[in-house]
C-alpha cells in the first residue's frame, strides 16, 4: 500500500472525513507544485541534478516544469541575477498567476553571493518578495529539495485571505509592485 | 456455430453516464470554485503580453506568406487520405482484386489533384 | 608562403611604409606588439589588412585599457589580428590621453568590432567616431559611469550591510 501523503486532521468516519477547506486546498496544492526554473547558472545545473533520477523532485509533485509564468506556482531563482536582468525578473514575476511563492536557491540570488561588484544585484529580494531562501554555493540537491519541502510547509499552513491582507498589499508595494 | 442475440437495453450503460457525469462534473466544479475562492490580482503590467520579461514590441497579428498555409492544408488532406488505406492495408488479401480496383478508383482524383499541385508550384516554398 | 613571413620581416615593411608613426616595436613570446600613433591606425590596419604578402584578414580581438598613472596617456586601445594564410598573429597598441578618448572606428574594416567598440565604451568611456551604434552593450542603459575606469570600485556601491573594517578600508 503505498502512501502518498499524510491526511489533514479530519474528524473521520465510515466512508467520510470532516476537516477544513483550506486544509484540503492547502495539502492539494502543496503536492502539486508547478515550479519555473528561472535558472541563470551554476544553481541550474544543481536543479537539474534535483530533477533527476537520484535525488527526483517529482516525487514532491513537481514534475511538470513551466517556463511560462502564467501556467506556474513557484519561481525558483537559481542562479547569479545581475541588474541589468533585475527588471526582466520583476516583469516575469509580476506575470505570474496567484498564488505564487519564489524560492531562491544559492547564495546569488539570496544576497549576491561571492559577487560583490557593480553589476550583480545583491540579493533578488530587492526586486522581489522572497518566501525561502536556499544557502550554499552551489545548494546540494538535497539543501534545494529541503527548501522545496519548506515551500511546502508553506503552502499547506497558507489562509484564503492571507494574499487579500493589508500586510500582503504593503509588502507588495514597497517592492513597486502593483 | 449459433451466435446468442442479447438483448442489451439503455439502462445497461447508465454506469457509463455516472461516470461521465462525475467526472466532468468534478471538473467543473474545481474550476469554478477555483475562480471563486481562489486569490485575484489585477493590475496592468500583469496581463501585457508574456515576452519572457522584456516589453513586448508591436503587433503579433502580421501578415504572413501563404505558403505555410498552403503547405499544412494539404499535408492535412493528404495525411486522411493515408488514414483511408489504413483498413484496405489489414485487410488486404480478403479484399483481393477487387478492393484494389475500388481503392484505385478512390486514389485516381486525389492522384489528379497532386498532379495539379505539382503543376501549379503550390508547395514551391521560395 | 607561410613561413616566409617573419616578425622582422613585418617589422620592416611597416617601418618603411609608415616611418615614424610606429612608436615602438617589441617581441612577447613570439608575438609582434607594436605602438603606433593614434592618427594612423586606420591606414595601418588597412595596409595590414589588405596586404597581400601579410593578409591579417581576421581581426581577433579590440579592448580598452587605462592606465592612471601614465599621465597624458591614460587610455589605450589594444588590437589584436591574426592571418590565416601565414598563421601569424599580431597586437598593436594605441595610447591616448582621458581628456580626449576619440579613437577612429575600424568598423568599416572589420565587422566585429562593432560590439568590441561597444564594450570598450562602455566599460572604458572610450569614444569612437564614426560608430554606427555606440552605446552601452553589458551594463545598465542607465549607468552614469564607466565602471572599469580604475577610479571607480569594483564593489557594489549600494550595498548597505558590509562593514569597512572587515574589507581593510
Amino acid at each position: 500500500m503505498v502512501k502518498v501523503t499524510e491526511a489533514p486532521e479530519m474528524y473521520t468516519g465510515e466512508g467520510y472525513g470532516l476537516t477544513r477547506l483550506e486544509k484540503i486546498v492547502g495539502l492539494a496544492r502543496a503536492n502539486s507544485i508547478w515550479p519555473l526554473p528561472f535558472a541563470t547558472s551554476c544553481c541550474g545545473i544543481e536543479f537539474m541534478a534535483t530533477m533527476g533520477a537520484t535525488y527526483d523532485l517529482g516525487r514532491f509533485g513537481a514534475e511538470r516544469l513551466s517556463f511560462s509564468p502564467r501556467q506556474a506556482d513557484l519561481l525558483m531563482v537559481m542562479g547569479t541575477i545581475s541588474k541589468k536582468m533585475g527588471p526582466v525578473l520583476k516583469q516575469v514575476y509580476i506575470q505570474m498567476a496567484e498564488p505564487k511563492w519564489v524560492i531562491a536557491v544559492g547564495a546569488c540570488a539570496s544576497s549576491g553571493g561571492i559577487f560583490d561588484t557593480y553589476s550583480v544585484l545583491q540579493g533578488i529580494d530587492k526586486v522581489i518578495p522572497v518566501d525561502v531562501y536556499v544557502p550554499g554555493c552551489p545548494p546540494p540537491p538535497e539543501a534545494i529539495l529541503d527548501g522545496i519541502i519548506k515551500i511546502q510547509e508553506l503552502i499547506k499552513t497558507e489562509s484564503f485571505r492571507r494574499r487579500e491582507s493589508d500586510e500582503y498589499q504593503k509588502l507588495l508595494t514597497s517592492y513597486g509592485i502593483e | 456455430m449459433e451466435t446468442e442475440v442479447v438483448n442489451s437495453q439503455l439502462i445497461d450503460y447508465a454506469a457509463i453516464f455516472v461516470q461521465f457525469v462525475v467526472a466532468a462534473g468534478f471538473v467543473l466544479t474545481t474550476i469554478y470554485f477555483a475562480q471563486k475562492i481562489g486569490p485575484k490580482h489585477k493590475s496592468v503590467k500583469k496581463f501585457e503580453s508574456f515576452e519572457c520579461g522584456l516589453d513586448s514590441i508591436g503587433n503579433a497579428r502580421l501578415p504572413f506568406s501563404v505558403k505555410y498555409f498552403l503547405v499544412a492544408i494539404l499535408f492535412v488532406l493528404f495525411d486522411v487520405e493515408v488514414i483511408f488505406f489504413y483498413p484496405w492495408a489489414v485487410n488486404f488479401r480478403e479484399l483481393g482484386e477487387s478492393g484494389f480496383v475500388k481503392m484505385l478508383a478512390f486514389i485516381a482524383p486525389l492522384l489528379l489533384g497532386y498532379f495539379y499541385i505539382i503543376k501549379k508550384g503550390a508547395l514551391k516554398w521560395e | 608562403m607561410s613561413d616566409k613571413v617573419e616578425n622582422g620581416l613585418i617589422e620592416s615593411l611597416l617601418k618603411e611604409q609608415f616611418g615614424d608613426a610606429i612608436r615602438s616595436v617589441e617581441e612577447s613570446y613570439g608575438m609582434l606588439d607594436i605602438v603606433v600613433k593614434r592618427e594612423k591606425i586606420i591606414e595601418i590596419i588597412t595596409w595590414l589588412r589588405d596586404s597581400s604578402l601579410m593578409n591579417f584578414n581576421f581581426l581577433t580581438s579590440l579592448c580598452g585599457m587605462h592606465f592612471p598613472d601614465n599621465k597624458g596617456e591614460e587610455l589605450g586601445v589594444v588590437y589584436h589580428m591574426h592571418s590565416f594564410a601565414n598563421n601569424k598573429r599580431i597586437r598593436l597598441h594605441i595610447l591616448f590621453s582621458i581628456s580626449d578618448p576619440h579613437v577612429p572606428t575600424v568598423t568599416g574594416l572589420y565587422r566585429t568590432a562593432n560590439w568590441m567598440e561597444r564594450e570598450a565604451f562602455d566599460f572604458f568611456g572610450i569614444k569612437f567616431t564614426g560608430h554606427p551604434d555606440l552605446r552601452r552593450i553589458l551594463n545598465m542603459e542607465d549607468m552614469q559611469y564607466h565602471p572599469l575606469l580604475k577610479q571607480y570600485p569594483l564593489e557594489d556601491g549600494t550595498r548597505t550591510d558590509k562593514e569597512d573594517k572587515y574589507f581593510g578600508r
